[in-house]
Parts: structure tokens; sequence; C-alpha cells
């Protein structure tokens, strides 16, 4: 079946779904410029900000105060990263880790796997869903649901933010020399395990306040985190590892191409339409759409 | 020579030991629940409950299964997934020594399950999967009490024509359950020659967007829409079609009794009430005694009534239990030649039988099906209106 009103629906929600998707690529893609590792617990770090969304609103603030509990949701998720990353992440750098990507992967799917089974054992198997009294609203001939426009809103305003502080701030300025040389910042005097140790953490909050946003949209259990992940490292593929304005685009890319497709072509297929993409990306350009070649010593 | 007599006394001995440690040994009945995602780990819960109270009936109101052996469960997590679900109930078999193995839910892991049980021995009962090739497939150790395709497909399809539904949009999720459910359908009413413009669209049991197929749905304009998602994509489908205008002015009918839970209206506090939802147990139905021994137990223990699923996860293991006690053996070919030979208890107010029927209906019986609507907000399932009530195969 296909109708203009359909296709223009369907675009609408694909742009919408593929900035929150961004937002949750958006961690993955920094702490790998700055740390130079993949975090493969990214997706758990989502759902604790899901969790503490949830309990934040259900327990003291209420659902009208949502736009409270989101950032502290991301202020609390922050914290845990900052916290996590001296006992787990720096070790590879302080001490003389001869395969830095192969401890970076066990470490953070052990962390994975530490998260994924203590949400179960403290907060249940169960769904639950922080719920939201904003009323839906009319995208041109898409009706909406409130929860969800300001989740896409939020992002937007994130993903500025976030541009703004790498841009405008000090701690940007020294946060983009150590992602173009950590030894070139270290020669200046920039302490880069403590930037290591900030990234870390705000690259965890954002994948916490994407949590947080989308808590009431797609609700929170102890395996919610696991298709952010995938659908992260499949925007950071296509927009090039280390490029923000790379995953914003690429994260519409993603959430139209899976929109249109399962709408035009066949639902089954909705999340293989994604890797379809990245494969088309790599064969063009291996580096994504926005990504640089490095060389390294 | 004294020597021999000393190491022959002191080997008997052993045996002797031996011996009474095996008679000591209770009766193991195995459970394989989804207890965590991607299965449905509330459902798997509340299977649960029931088979520990069974076990908890079975050791006293019933006075155990075999002289001197009491029965005990071993329970294990499916993950809703086909490899963890053959892993789980091989740990159950070989491990915990299981006479049986039930608690089933999710169809595909049940369907992996019964390759597996083919070559072990050990029959299976399901207790919540209804895929119809998990008897259709006349597997001497498979075993079912719950409502199969065909039931539940008749059972909409009387739904359909009472309320003069013309234009069905189905949601299905590509698992075992959701396409098996959808085929179904089409063939039965095809059967009927029902006149029906069916709307068939599958998706992945992962999915977390909804909303292209939903938009695609909508623009069919359908009289009614099956949600045929088991755990978060019912949930969520029951979302994101209220969001999108679908619901309430398109009726929807969820394809099993989620709505029942405890949860339901925490996760949907404004978009459930309207829902039409299958369902097998209505409290105003007659139970067996053992029903009302686990109604009382069940509310005293949790504070709550007991749901479908803890009901028939408490059958089971009591007829698995009655299998043993009428075979006199732990024996896996006595305990399945009990199962086909004899009348069981269960929660249900008439016995429970496993005839070698044709087709699907091999080894399977089936509780009544009945199509509830919840009508306001927070209502109590136990006061949803019933719709519908399609036999089962007592």
């Amino acid at each position: 079946m296909f109708t203009a009103e359909l296709l223009i629906q369907t675009l609408i929600a694909g742009v919408i779904i593929g900035v929150l998707y961004a937002l949750m690529a958006l961690g993955i893609t920094f702490i790998y410029s700055i740390v130079k590792m993949i975090n493969w617990s990214m997706g758990e770090f989502y759902m604790i900000g899901g969790y503490l969304q949830y309990l934040l609103i259900v327990e003291w603030l209420g659902a009208d105060l949502w736009w409270v509990a989101a950032p502290l949701s991301a202020l609390g998720v922050f914290l845990l990263g900052y916290l996590l990353e001296p006992l787990l992440i720096k070790p590879m750098f302080a001490t003389a880790v001869e395969r830095k990507d192969d401890y970076a992967i066990v470490v953070t799917i052990a962390l994975l796997l530490m998260l994924r089974n203590l949400a179960a054992a403290l907060g249940g198997p169960y769904q639950r869903t922080p719920g939201s009294n904003l009323p839906t609203v009319m995208l041109g001939p898409l009706p909406e649901s409130g929860a969800r426009f300001a989740a896409f809103l939020c992002a937007l305003a994130a993903i500025v933010l976030f541009y703004l502080l790498l841009k405008k701030t000090w701690l940007g300025l020294a946060l983009r020399a150590a992602a173009q040389s950590r030894i070139g910042a270290q020669t200046a005097g920039v302490d880069v395990f403590r930037l290591d140790q900030i990234a870390f953490g705000i690259g965890v909050g954002l994948a916490g306040l994407a949590g947080a946003l989308l808590a009431p949209v797609f609700m929170v259990f102890p395996t919610s985190g696991a298709v952010t992940t995938v659908k992260g490292f499949e925007i950071i593929v296509i927009g090039g590892l280390g490029s923000i304005p790379g995953a914003l685009i690429a994260g519409v890319l993603l959430g139209v191409v899976e929109s249109l497709g399962a709408s035009f072509i066949s639902a089954p297929y909705q999340n293989v339409y994604g890797f379809l993409l990245v494969v088309l990306v790599l064969l063009v350009r291996p580096t994504g759409l926005f990504g640089e070649r490095m060389r390294q010593a | 020579m004294l020597s021999v007599f000393r190491l022959a006394a002191a080997g008997i001995a052993l045996l002797a030991t031996m011996i009474a440690v095996q008679a000591a040994d209770p009766v193991v009945i195995g459970l394989e629940i989804p207890l965590s995602p991607p299965g449905d780990p509330a459902s798997g819960q509340l299977i649960r409950r029931g088979g520990e109270l069974a076990i908890e009936y079975i050791n006293g109101p019933m006075g155990g299964v075999l002289p001197d052996r009491k029965a005990a469960l071993a329970v294990q997590d499916s993950q809703g997934r086909t490899e963890s679900g053959i892993a789980a109930y091989r740990r159950l078999v070989t491990e915990d020594r299981a006479v049986g193995v039930t608690g089933f839910f999710h169809s595909s892991v049940n369907l992996a399950v019964n390759e597996v049980a083919k070559e072990l021995g050990v029959p299976t009962m399901a207790t919540q999967a209804s895929a119809s090739d998990i008897t259709a497939k006349r597997y001497d150790v498979a075993f079912r009490t719950h409502a199969i395709d065909p039931l539940r497909v008749a059972a909409f399809l009387e739904f359909i024509k009472l309320k003069k539904f013309k234009r069905i949009a189905m949601l299905a999720e590509t698992t075992d359950y959701g396409i098996g459910i959808a085929e179904e359908t089409e063939k039965q009413s095809k059967e009927q020659k029902l006149g029906l413009e069916l709307m068939t669209v599958t998706f992945d049991h992962g999915s977390t967007d909804l909303t292209p197929l939903l938009l695609q749905v909508k623009a069919f304009k359908p009289d009614l829409v099956i949600n045929i998602g088991v755990g978060q994509p019912m949930d969520l489908m029951i979302e994101q079609a209220a969001t999108l205008g679908i619901t309430p002015q398109t009726p929807m009918l969820v394809s099993y009794d989620a709505p029942i839970r405890p949860q339901f209206w925490q996760l949907h506090p404004k978009t459930g009430a309207g829902l039409y939802y299958i369902a097998y147990y209505s409290p105003k139905q007659k139970l067996s005694d053992a029903g009302d021994w686990l109604t009382k137990a069940y509310e005293a223990k949790y504070n709550e009534s007991p749901v479908y699923s803890s009901l028939n996860g408490f059958g089971d293991v009591l007829i698995f239990a009655q299998a043993v006690k009428q075979a006199h053996s732990t024996d896996p070919k006595a305990v399945i030649k009990a199962l086909e030979t004899g009348r069981f208890k269960s929660w249900t107010s008439s016995p429970v039988t496993f005839p070698r029927a044709d087709g699907v209906f091999f080894h399977n019986w089936s509780p009544p099906i009945l199509i509830l609507q919840y009508t306001s907000a927070n209502q109590d399932w136990k006061t949803a209106d019933v719709i519908v009530e399609h036999a089962g195969t007592q």
C-alpha cells in the first residue's frame, strides 16, 4: 500500500527515531574519539538512565517533572561512569597493557553482563514505564506521542549543547586536543587521564540521557539497552567513528531507511535494512560518511 | 579369608547406604520457564509460583509421590531462546534427573526442546506454548495442557462473527507463535468462507519501533486489529497504536492473557480500557479441590488471586506427580504410558486426559478459551466482561 500521506508519515517517523538513535550513538563515538576504545556496555548505561528516570518519577517527582528527572538521571549515569573509569579503563593506559583493544573488549563486555544481571536482580525482569502526561502532538499528518516528541526535541538540544561544549569551552578544547593526539596534549600539559575520566562520564551520561528520555516510549527492563548498542554501532560505522555531525546524519539516515523499508518493502526485515546500509557505506566509503583516515605509528 | 569377608561386608554396607540415599532422593519435576528477556519473564514468574505451590500440595494434601520419596522442583531459565531452552532441558534431565519437564511458555523453545526430548526420552508438557507442531508432530514425549492455535483462532473467529467485523489487520511477531496463529487465522477464515479481508503484517520480536507497521495498518482502515506479539512488542503495540489514533476507535484483540497481570495497568493506564483479550480462566469457573487449595494458598502467599499461568503451572507439575504415582516408577517410558492412559486431576473441575488423537489434538488437553474486555481503566480482570466462551477439549 503506497500513498503520499503514508510516505510523509513514514519519513517524519523515521527522522524522529533517527535523531533518538543519534543521541544513543553520540556517547559511543565520543568515548572512542577521546579514550580510543569501544565501550560495549554503552547500552547498559542507557538502561540505567531509564531505571533512574523511572525511580525519580515514580518515587519522588511525578510524571509532570520528567524534565527535571531526565538531566538528574543523566547526571547519575555520568557520576557512575566517572567513578568506574579509574577502576576499569585507566589501567589500560596507566600500565603497560600490550593489547589495549582486547583489554577494552573484555572489560566492557564483563561490565555489560554485570550491569544487566544487577538490574535483573535488583529490579526484577519486568517491564516498567515512568508514564507520561504529555499530550499527543500532530506533526503534519503524523500523530506522535508527546513523550517521543519531547525526547526528540531534548535529543536535538543535547546534541547542540554537546557540540557547543566541545567548540566553545576550554574543556572542549582540551578534549579535542586529546582526540587529535594524546601525546601532543600531554606534552602541552593536559592531564589526559583526567580527561579520559571526564570523557567516559560524559559519553555514558549521554547514553543515560537517551535512556531517561525514552523510558516512557520504549519501557525499561534489564536488556532494554541491547538494541541501542547495535543501533549505536551501526550509526558510528555509517557516520564515521569519532564524528559528531556524522552520528547525527547517520542516525537520521538509519531511522529513515528502516522506516521506509519496514513500510514499503517488508516489515520483518526492519533491522536488516540498517545492516544493508552499513555494508553499502563500507563498500563506497570504508571510513564512514564523515570519518577520516588516521595514521598510527 | 577374613579380609575378604571384611571387604564384602564393607561393600554391602556401602551399597545399602547408596540405596538408602537413593530412596530418600526426591522425585524431581523440571520447570523450564522464561525468567529473563527476550523471553517473557512475567509469565515465567507466574508459572513458577504455581509450580512451587504444586510441590507443597503434592508433599502435603496429596501425600507424596512414591513411598519415602517427596517431590521437588528444579527450575531453569529458557530466556525465550531456543539454544538456552535446549541447554536448560539437558541440565534438568542429566543433572537434576527430572522425570518430566514442564513450564514451557514460548512455542519456539518448546519445539526445539522436543527434538532433543525425542532422543533423551524424558517427557515435556507445554504449559502455555500453543504452536500446533508441538503436538501435531506426534512425538511420544510431547504433551500439552494449553489452548492450541486452532482452538484459539476458532475463538477469534467466533468473536469476529459476533461483532460482524470484516476487515481484520493482524500484526504478528516472526516466531512460531506469531506466524502459527496468523496462518491458522487465514486458513480457518477461508475454510469457513467468512469473506474477511485479512491484512497480515509480521515483525521481528526484537523490534522496538512499530510505528511504520502501524501506519500501514491505519491506512488499511481495519475493523479489528489482532495484536499477536508476546511481552514487550505486545505492550509497545498497545501504546503506539493508541498514539497513532488506531485505538480506541478500532478495537484491538490481544492474542493471550497478558492483560490480566498485575503490572498491566501500570504499563497501560490510559490505553488499556476497551481492549479485548484472550483468557483461559475466569473466577466464575468451578475448580477442582486441588484448584481451590491453590487459590487459597496463592492468595495467602502473594496477596492476590492466581491467574491462568500460575494455575496451569500448578496443574502441570501436579499431573507429572500423579503420572509417577500411577506408574509406580520414575522411568520415563512408564511415566509416558501413565500419561497416555490415565486421568489426572488439575485445577479445573474436569479431569485431564492425553489421548493419542489425530493431528494437533495428539496428547493435548485444552482449557476453555474466553475473550474478555476491559471496559474501564484500572479494572480488575476478575470483573472484565466475558464476550466469548469457547469450549476447550474437555
